[in-house]
């Protein structure tokens, strides 16, 4: 993991836009989506354990072992989705890479199933930086760029520092030329 | 020619029709319902109630149609088209004449009686079409399309590269009004592509649907003789054979299978009748820098599509097409209505056309050689190793509902279902394949259903290579370019590839598609 961290060097160096390095996302990313784990984590077992106390109520004839046995389950349960949240960023993190250079942005993902996706800079419509609340509290931001096509209408790239994805947005701008007429 | 252009009066009743229409219904099915029960007396008398109260909904309605048709104003600028409406919330829409993905009228036989028409104008965004105008003079459709295109050309040929328009073999033809015929289909070409395509039991099913919901067929099972002992204990006798109480009711197969063997012919036969009307005398016409199709007997359709707006063209043949020597060509563009929509016939460049006459049609719209003699590459020589294995799971899922119904038995059916999953998948990844050169990135897949998929470089959008645990084991990878309007049947995904081929492949595609600038 640290590994492939130094490889390429941290995001929080802020870089030139147009690079042909390919760069991690901001290693603040990790802490973020653990956060919003956290959240996760904590609705999914609230809202199990209301089920488990509904069962145990409704089935009042159900035997001690049996009571013991499914909160014994919820808490193996909250457990894995607990450890799932904390783990699963630094994987996702470490395999997520992007590359802005003259001919585009290239974004590179998938912990199991793998993507490399390309758009053009000329084939950017518009980008937008979105941000939000939580975000704002990490000083991240994630970058949306709009292309005309279907699959890839829409592509996404969550966990930049705010600064970056504001300067890459500004690169990736359509360019004023004569389009289409 | 006046600079503004007002709408047909008649568009008055047409807008109000299509309200009335969304009242329709209701309507109808109040007055079923009402008429049943006991019918409380109305301010009109013999009609009840409520639904003579409906009719005040009309009011709001025509007071609607009535300001759309006095406040629209439709005017051609010197770049743009400039719709303007509304009395209170006064709307003014500007389209740039580039922008225009293909213009089209519809005139259906109250339309062509009042020699107006409605007009559909698509642009890129979205899924519906930009401006639907309801409707106007038949001279002031002529008008609009001479000035559309006419606004477009001129700065078009002046600017741009000429390779890019797809020019093609054709020398660059002026964009005067000589329009040379690319293809007519007769109507023994219409009735076969019905056959082919058998579009009769979406007829069949909505024509159903509709009686039923009009309570028509209520008691019609009644009145067919014998209903009772072959319909309703059909089910039963079959259930009493299958537990080994019975005999097996083998004259009840033959009367289901005869019964099937008509409803399928029916529907072919309607299916020929519906194709004929519809698409009565195709035509598809190359004018300049456009084609133009037209068809329809009673409803009329004419689509312009500007040659440089064509995203990706497919070619699609089944077994009967083959058969026969035919084949279909459907294009795609920025502005297609529907995504996804197969039932929309205003994509089709050729419904049915035969197969040796598609090179020559093709050239016209996309700049790629013959289709069956392109140099193809195959996919992964280990593809069918991977392939097999998820057909052979779903025989396995298959099987395993079948042992309920029949026991031992479905080790008989065994030979059958993983043979034909074998040589399906076979022959599938043996049809796979892809091409690219500096214009133009193809693919090819299918196998009872072969389909082609043509992209123009200077249309892709973007590249990714996605590559599966499966995939990584294998070392392979799958290539997608994405295109506008591309939909599940029409986009490029090559799968298989060998990661070595696909990787170079995909910097190639990006690169290029990076050099050119996009042109809607």
């Amino acid at each position: 993991m640290n590994g492939l961290l130094a490889a390429d060097g941290a995001g929080t160096a802020t870089p030139p836009p147009a690079d042909p390095a390919l760069r991690a996302l901001d290693p603040r990313v990790i802490l973020l989506d653990r956060a919003v784990g956290l959240i996760a984590t904590a609705i999914v077992a609230g809202a199990t354990l209301v089920v488990t106390i509904i069962v145990q109520a409704v089935a009042d004839d159900l035997a001690l072992w049996m009571r013991v046995a499914i909160e014994v389950a919820w808490v193996a349960f909250v457990g894995l989705v607990a450890w799932h949240g904390y783990h699963w960023p630094t994987r996702t993190y470490a395999h997520t890479r992007y590359r802005v250079d003259d001919q585009g942005i290239e974004i590179r993902r998938g912990v199991y199933w793998r993507e490399v996706v390309n758009v053009p800079r000329s084939r950017v419509q518009h980008t937008d930086v979105t941000q939000g609340p939580i975000d704002r509290r990490f000083g991240l931001g994630t970058l949306v760029i709009f292309t005309a096509g279907t699959d890839y209408a829409r592509v996404e790239l969550h966990g930049l520092e705010h600064g970056d994805a504001l300067r890459i947005r500004t690169y990736l701008l359509p360019r004023a030329t004569p389009d289409a007429v | 020619m006046p600079s503004e252009q007002r709408l047909h009066p008649a568009a008055i009743l047409f807008d109000l029709g299509r309200q009335l229409r969304n009242f329709a219904l209701p309507g109808v099915l109040l007055l079923f319902t009402s008429s049943r029960g006991r019918a409380n007396e109305g301010p009109i008398p013999g009609v009840p109630g409520w639904s003579a109260w409906m009719l005040l909904l009309i009011i709001p309605a025509m007071v609607m149609s009535l300001t759309r048709y006095l406040s629209f104003r439709l005017r051609y600028d010197e770049h743009e088209l400039v719709i303007s409406q509304g009395l209170f919330f006064r709307s003014e829409r500007h389209v740039p004449y580039a922008r225009i993905q293909n213009l089209d009228a519809v005139q259906n036989l109250v339309h062509r009686a009042l020699q107006v028409v409605e007009v559909r104008i698509e642009t890129g965004g979205g899924s519906e079409a930009e401006a639907s105008i309801r409707v106007l003079p038949m001279s002031a459709f002529h008008e609009m399309r001479r000035r559309v295109f006419a606004g477009r050309a001129v700065p078009a040929a002046a600017g741009a590269p000429a390779a890019d328009d797809g020019g093609g073999a054709v020398p660059a033809a002026a964009t005067g009004d000589e329009a040379e015929t690319l293809l007519r289909l007769s109507p023994r070409d219409l009735m076969l592509y019905g056959f082919i395509e058998s579009r009769g039991m979406v007829l069949i099913g909505a024509a159903y649907g509709a009686l039923w919901e009009m309570g028509l067929l209520e008691g019609f099972w009644d009145h067919v003789p014998g209903a009772g002992r072959y319909g309703r204990s059909a089910i039963g006798r079959v259930q009493a054979a299958t537990f080994g109480q019975a005999a097996f009711p083998f004259e009840l197969l033959l009367i289901a299978l005869g019964g099937l063997l008509a409803i399928l012919l029916f529907v072919r036969f309607a299916s020929m009748v519906w194709a004929a009307i519809r698409l009565h005398a195709f035509t598809v016409t190359r004018s300049g820098d456009d084609l133009r199709t037209r068809f329809g007997l009673f409803t009329r359709v004419t689509a312009t599509i500007p040659l440089h707006h064509v995203q990706t063209v497919t070619v699609r043949d089944g077994v009967l097409h083959r058969w026969m020597g035919r084949t279909s060509v459907r294009v795609e563009t920025a502005g297609s209505d529907l995504q996804g929509d197969e039932g929309s016939d205003r994509q089709w460049l050729a419904p049915l056309i035969a197969s040796e006459k598609v090179t020559a049609f093709l050239r016209h719209v996309i700049p790629v050689g013959d289709l069956e003699t392109l140099a193809w590459e195959a996919v992964h020589p280990r593809a069918f190793a991977r392939a097999v294995k998820p057909a052979l799971a779903g025989v396995a899922v298959f099987s395993g509902l079948l042992v309920p119904l029949l026991g031992w038995w479905t080790f008989a059916t065994l030979p059958v279902t993983i043979g034909w999953a074998v040589l399906a998948t076979k022959r599938q990844v043996a049809h796979l394949g892809w091409y690219a050169d500096d214009e133009v990135v193809a693919f090819r897949s299918g196998w009872l259903w072969r389909r082609v998929t043509v992209a123009r470089v200077t249309k892709v959008q973007a590249a990714a290579v996605h590559a599966s645990p499966f995939d990584r084991r294998a070392g392979m990878a799958s290539l997608r370019v994405d295109t506008a309007g591309a939909s599940a049947v029409r986009r490029i995904d090559i799968p298989y590839l060998d990661e070595a081929i696909a990787r170079p492949l995909h910097a190639r595609l990006v690169a290029q598609a990076a050099e050119t600038e996009f042109r809607w």
